[in-house]
């Protein structure tokens, strides 16, 4: 399969991005790790008549702490937040979240921006950016614009971007001395699209008392899911199995996944029930191990 | 796949029926559909540029509202062919009036074909359930506009 | 024949394979490294229905793009080829290269267009507009045998393509008599071989010279060459094939690659150019080639002691849309071997082929063996617990002792040799047999679903072409337009240079399985030199290289039937040069023995000739040589089986010639809450005769057992009740990868060499491709017995394993 013509430019700046938005972003699409967008080209599935290759775009790219949050440009390669230091030690769960991504050679030149402007619901950086309450800064031209995550993901595929914007940055708050997570993957094959995936992110205090929870599950829902009902019979209570066992359940009931090729809406369903008891029990032990 | 649900408006059901079987608002509805052109009564000549986010496809093909038996039913038929393959939609639409609002329910088949269905397996289904929800939320929006 | 053990200097040692230093550097030369002056680059539009009309096709608007050169279309292929016959098929069926008048099957093509690069003839397919009246598909062997089911053959006015019903022996009366009987139905899926590199073709010709130049990465069997020259109305002297050294994996899928290269060499002949395809990987997927799936019905007669007495079955092949040959060989390559290592004498297999709308069938390692020995060892095992008894045990019982070889099964096999007990033997305490139970056991108490599954199978390698003829029934083969058919010989070419290197060249067309290094083994074994010093070049041109009608890799010949090609023809070169030596020391020839690049008189070494030296006096100063001897030191051999005669009027045949044997025992562990299954221990036992190369057999084997664990597992050729292929990318379609492949696998042999090749060896190419999905399909049920699942079905995937699961429990 060979992909349709396009013309291609490769901007060394952003102002450069900025400029051929402006004049071609409805014809464009950005080449970033291309990770995506080119197997989607290569089929002829997509057919922009514009590339725009924001690989120069080194300023785009970097990890660094700031003001209570981490911020991660754009062009930053899943790779290097698979190796930072930073986020290993500030958000653990993004650190092994990462990588369930596909494979290494995959991932040096995947991007972080490029994966959630694809919207992906099995994504794994698309659950992270719900199950961390990240914010993506969208700019363009004439405007910069800080949207929430819960905000950003629409649906299949689709996001609030619209064709003049570039995501240029993502903030994530850094998770409360007392957070415990787990992070759950399940798919057939090491590195395919999980069949259901599931990030737990609680704040337990000293008593064992939860005082905040985030639940989020992929591959379940058009989008990431947040479950809040299940999170709400988390929020003040102590985690025990029963209360695991009722959590777990009511995620269950609140995923509405579509069957496909694998798996059926009701196996989906149920594993998306298992691994979330699986996260829970995880991070009890976890809890109970530093304790 | 089965398409299969209900729906419900806060409108008589002759003025749904009106929406759900005229061209010029099926021509707005139906999701990705640049124009309605008759061949003969009931029958339309359709393009559609469906598509999510970049996967963009333009199908040729028609649209259909067969066996009306107004107020009550029809069988609405949706298709195309394009480069990425084939779509192919087709639903037994019958509605009823209950507590002041009009039922409409579906129940029929959805089918792609070719090679999109060779390569897009996982999100498929849920891409035509959401096109579903489109057509039906823009319903609600021609009724709006009566 | 063969040698004796410990005579060989490389034969059965780990040479390690050369041709790796060229794969690794990249500097493999495969079809699509073949570039020839104004190539042009074809592409294909393929229908997305699985069963349609077509009403129209318009190319107009693609001929005027720029670039584009030419573009074929179905209509015109029945005016300038035939369509491609099948054994045991009315020739009413039509098969041509594109689709004519009407698709039946998604994939199938519909128009070949060619232009300057591959990009453009893309762009032109976008502009073709084909009108097709969609029709109703069907994709499960029943229903389409049912009375309303879609045809997809007009003029045959059924979807029953082939049928045989071949009995042996009197099953009924056996069935009559039995002191227990099992039966159950199963359901065996598609799955295929996914080498790295697809199907590529290059045909160029010549419209002054009327001749036709094919490049295409073939592996054989050559009498599809024949076939293809038929099917484009064209004379093999007018035909020159080619195949490049180099083919990236083919696992039997290539031998299909026929119906391409016609498709691109009548699009090359009608526009007098060269024209080049390679497939690519979605291409591959929807018309490239899977093996057949299959719906058995099974029955099992057997003693209250556990002797089976008799099989009684009945098949529905899903074949696809149209019968490529070899096909219907999924059904009938096994057929001297249906009955495996077991000594039952009744059997009767009702074979019934159905036209689908899928992918037409194609070969895959294991070849139909897979099928049956699924089917019976599965029967077996449920056979075994409803007596009560060991699967091991009841094996045993039946498997057929080493004094009877060499053995005549009912269907007409020899098997050469064997001992198939201590295979089991070997594969038991290889796996601890006794020490796993145990460890069974008391998992089971700690609630853990542990399963240990056994299967036994024959490993039938070298095809007697009499098989194919299986699929016509005795009455058709009685008619006088029927040839018989029989062989299954292989051919080389050896020669020794005035200074004295030795070049071997076979055609066998490798395909990564270390061909070269083997026969260069074996040749240097037979001179006497080291592996390193001979040269072999293992690939075709039909125009200048020696090849006869089975000629190829395929049915595991190559280490069974080519080794012997070699052996025989490096033996008769050295037998002159050692006629020669003789004359030159004035020795007698018994006297002389070669080693070390030298010919010399036995116990005195002082007293001999180089390789140089001997093979100087041949080319330089033939008028020295003994009279009567020919010039020149090189020979054409083609070593065939006698065992290789056609069928008999009552379907007995030798369909192989040379047959193996494998136990395979697996233990996994099964999740009831995801249905995911772990292999906790793999253990096989091979008897492939003499082996020629451990380390390249334990790479087959890892590669059987890999394989078979992806198609059991993860492999799919899914196709949905509207006959769309919905596997058609790497996505979808789940080839395990390093991280599923087994870590370790317990290998052990038994080695009974074969009286009937050169060197004692027997094909193990295909092994444990055959046994290895009954071996875990018995694993998984096995593990599941506490909870009253039973498997009947495959794949095996998470999914369905959970579903099972959940249906056991709601029946309680």
């Amino acid at each position: 399969m060979k992909p349709c013509a396009f013309e291609y430019f490769d901007p060394q700046s952003v102002e450069e991005v900025f400029k051929l938005l402006d004049k071609l972003g409805d014809d464009a699409k950005i080449l970033a790790g291309g990770q995506s967008l080119l197997p989607m080209i290569n089929f002829r599935l997509a057919r922009p008549e514009v590339l725009i290759d924001i690989n120069k775009l080194d300023e785009l790219d970097y990890i660094k702490e700031e003001n209570g949050y981490i911020c991660i440009g754009a062009l930053t390669r899943e790779r290097a937040i698979e190796d930072s230091e930073l986020i290993k030690s500030k958000i653990p769960i993004l650190s092994e979240a990462v990588k369930y991504i596909a494979f290494l050679p995959i991932r040096n030149k995947g991007t972080l921006g490029g994966s959630i402007a694809h919207a992906d619901p099995s994504a794994e950086l698309c659950l992270m950016m719900i199950a961390l309450e990240a914010q993506i800064k969208i700019e363009s031209s004439q405007d910069a614009r800080w949207v929430d995550a819960e905000d950003f993901f629409l649906t299949y595929l689709t996001t609030v971007i619209e064709p003049h914007e570039l995501i240029t940055e993502i903030r994530m708050p850094i998770p409360a001395a007392e957070t415990i997570h787990s992070f759950q993957s399940f798919s057939r094959r090491h590195g395919d699209f999980a069949i259901v995936s599931v990030a737990v992110v609680l704040e337990i205090n000293d008593d064992g008392i939860c005082e905040g929870a985030k639940i989020a599950l992929g591959s379940v829902n058009p989008t990431p899911l947040r479950v809040a009902e299940a999170e709400d019979m988390l929020i003040g209570k102590k985690l025990d199995a029963k209360l695991i066992e009722a959590v777990a359940n009511e995620t269950a009931e609140a995923s509405d996944p579509d069957p496909d090729l694998h798996s059926s809406a009701d196996y989906k369903r149920e594993m998306a029930r298992n691994f979330t008891k699986k996260g829970l029990m995880q991070v009890l032990k976890r809890f109970e191990e530093n304790a | 796949m089965k398409l299969e649900g209900t729906y419900r408006f806060n409108t008589a059901q002759e003025k749904v029926w009106e929406v759900l079987t005229n061209p010029k608002h099926l021509e707005k509805a139906i999701p990705g559909c640049e124009k309605l052109e008759e061949i003969e009564p009931g029958k339309y000549d359709a393009t559609l540029k469906i598509g999510i986010a970049a996967i963009k496809g333009t199908y040729k093909g028609m649209a259909e509202v067969a066996d009306p038996q107004p107020p009550d039913k029809y069988r609405l038929v949706v298709e195309g062919g394009g480069s990425p393959g084939f779509v192919k939609g087709e639903a037994l639409i019958e509605l009823s009036y209950q507590d002041q609002r009009t039922i409409v329910s579906y129940q029929g088949e959805g089918q792609v074909g070719g090679l999109i269905a060779g390569v897009g397996q996982r999100l498929i289904s849920g891409i035509a359930k959401m096109m579903l929800g489109q057509f039906f939320k823009q319903i609600g929006k021609e009724l709006k506009s009566l | 024949m063969s040698k004796e053990k410990g005579q060989s200097k490389w034969v059965g040692k780990s040479y390690p394979a050369k041709e790796i230093l060229r794969y690794v550097r990249g500097r493999g030369e495969y079809i699509d490294d073949v570039k020839l002056p104004n190539m042009l680059h074809a592409a294909d539009l393929r229908s997305p229905y699985a069963h349609a009309r077509i009403k129209n096709i318009d190319a107009d608007k693609a001929l005027k793009l720029k670039g584009v050169k030419g573009v074929l279309l179905g209509h015109e292929i029945p005016d300038i080829s035939n369509s491609f016959p099948a054994a045991g098929v009315s020739p009413k069926l039509k098969f041509y290269s594109m689709a004519v008048d009407k698709v039946r099957y998604m994939g199938e093509p519909v128009a070949t267009v060619i232009a300057k690069n591959r990009y453009v003839a893309e762009d032109a397919l976008d502009l073709i507009h084909v009108e097709y009246e969609p029709l109703p598909a069907v994709v499960d062997q029943e229903k389409a045998l049912e009375e309303d089911a879609p045809i997809l053959h007009e003029e045959l006015g059924t979807n029953l393509i082939n049928h045989r019903v071949l009995h042996w022996g009197d099953v009924d009366k056996v069935f009559r008599e039995a002191d227990v009987t099992v039966e159950d139905r199963f359901v065996f899926h598609s799955y295929a071989g996914t080498p790295i590199e697809n199907f590529g073709v290059i045909a160029k010709f010549d419209p002054g010279e009327d001749f036709l130049t094919l490049w295409a990465n073939f592996v054989g069997p050559f009498s599809l060459y024949f076939l293809l020259a038929m099917a484009l109305r064209m004379r093999e002297n007018k035909i020159r094939f080619i195949v490049p050294r180099d083919i990236g994996g083919s696992f039997g899928i290539k031998c299909g690659i026929f119906v391409d290269i016609v498709r691109i060499a009548l699009v090359a002949k009608k526009y007098g150019r060269a024209v080049k395809w390679i497939q690519d990987r979605r291409e591959h997927m929807v018309g490239g080639g899977r093996h057949s799936g299959r719906i058995s019905y099974v029955k099992m007669a057997a003693t209250k002691d556990g002797i089976i007495t008799g099989i009684d079955e009945k098949w529905y092949e899903d074949v696809g849309a149209y019968m490529r040959a070899p096909e219907p060989a999924c059904m009938y390559r096994p057929s001297g071997n249906y009955v495996g290592g077991y000594s039952f004498k009744d059997l009767r297999v009702d074979a019934n082929a159905v036209a689908l709308n899928k992918l037409e069938s194609a070969p895959y390692r294991g070849y139909g063996c897979h099928l049956v020995y699924f089917n019976h060892e599965r029967i077996l095992d449920m056979l075994a617990r409803k007596l009560d008894m060991d699967p091991v045990e009841i094996r045993m019982k039946n498997l057929i002792n080493k004094d009877q070889f060499p053995y005549e099964t009912p269907t007409g096999a020899t098997y050469d040799s064997g001992d198939y007990k201590a295979c089991l033997r070997k594969a038991v305490e290889l796996f601890e047999y006794e020490k796993m139970r145990k460890m069974q056991k008391q998992a089971k108490k700690d609630g853990r679903l542990i399963g240990i599954g056994v299967a036994a199978g024959v490993d039938p390698s070298v095809s007697n072409m009499a098989y194919i003829t299986v699929a016509y029934t005795p009455e058709e083969r009685a008619e006088a337009s029927y040839l018989p058919k029989s062989g299954g010989g292989e051919t080389a070419f050896v020669k020794v240079d005035p200074s004295g290197t030795i070049t071997v060249s076979m055609g066998t067309c490798q395909s990564g399985q270390s061909h070269e290094s083997t026969i260069a083994q074996v040749v240097a074994d037979e001179f006497g030199v080291s592996p390193a010093e001979v040269t072999v070049i293992d690939q075709m041109d039909t125009a200048t290289h020696p090849f006869c009608v089975s000629t190829g890799s395929y049915s595991s010949r190559f280490a069974s039937v080519a080794t012997s090609a070699a052996a025989l023809a490096a033996r008769k070169v050295k037998e002159k040069m050692v006629k020669i030596a003789a004359h030159v020391l004035e020795a007698s020839p018994e006297d002389i023995m070669a080693a070390d690049g030298k010919f010399f008189v036995k116990g005195s070494p002082d007293i001999s000739l180089s390789m140089k030296r001997v093979a100087g006096t041949a080319h330089w100063d033939p008028g020295s040589l003994p009279s009567g001897m020919e010039v020149g030191l090189s020979t054409q051999e083609t070593f065939n089986f006698e065992t290789s005669k056609t069928i008999t009027a009552d379907d007995k045949v030798n369909s192989s010639n040379t047959y193996g044997f494998m136990v395979d025992i697996a233990a996994v562990e099964v999740d009831p809450n995801t249905g995911k299954v772990d292999l906790l221990k793999y253990t096989t036992v091979h008897d492939v005769g003499t082996v020629l190369n451990p380390k390249f057999l334990e790479g087959q084997i890892y590669g059987a057992i890999t394989q078979s664990i992806g198609g059991v597992f993860y492999e799919d050729y899914a196709y949905d009740e509207n006959g769309q292929m919905v596997a058609a990318s790497f996505a979808d379609y789940l080839c395990p990868t390093a991280k599923e492949a087994p870590k370790k696998l317990d290998i052990g042999h038994v080695e009974t060499p074969s009286p009937l090749t050169v060197l004692g060896s027997k094909g193990g190419a295909e092994s444990s491709n055959e046994t290895c999905p009954a071996a875990l399909a018995n694993a998984v049920e096995d593990a599941l017995l506490p909870l009253d699942v039973t498997i009947n079905e495959l794949p095996l995937t998470p999914n369905k394993i959970w579903q099972l699961i959940q249906e056991a429990k709601e029946q309680k």
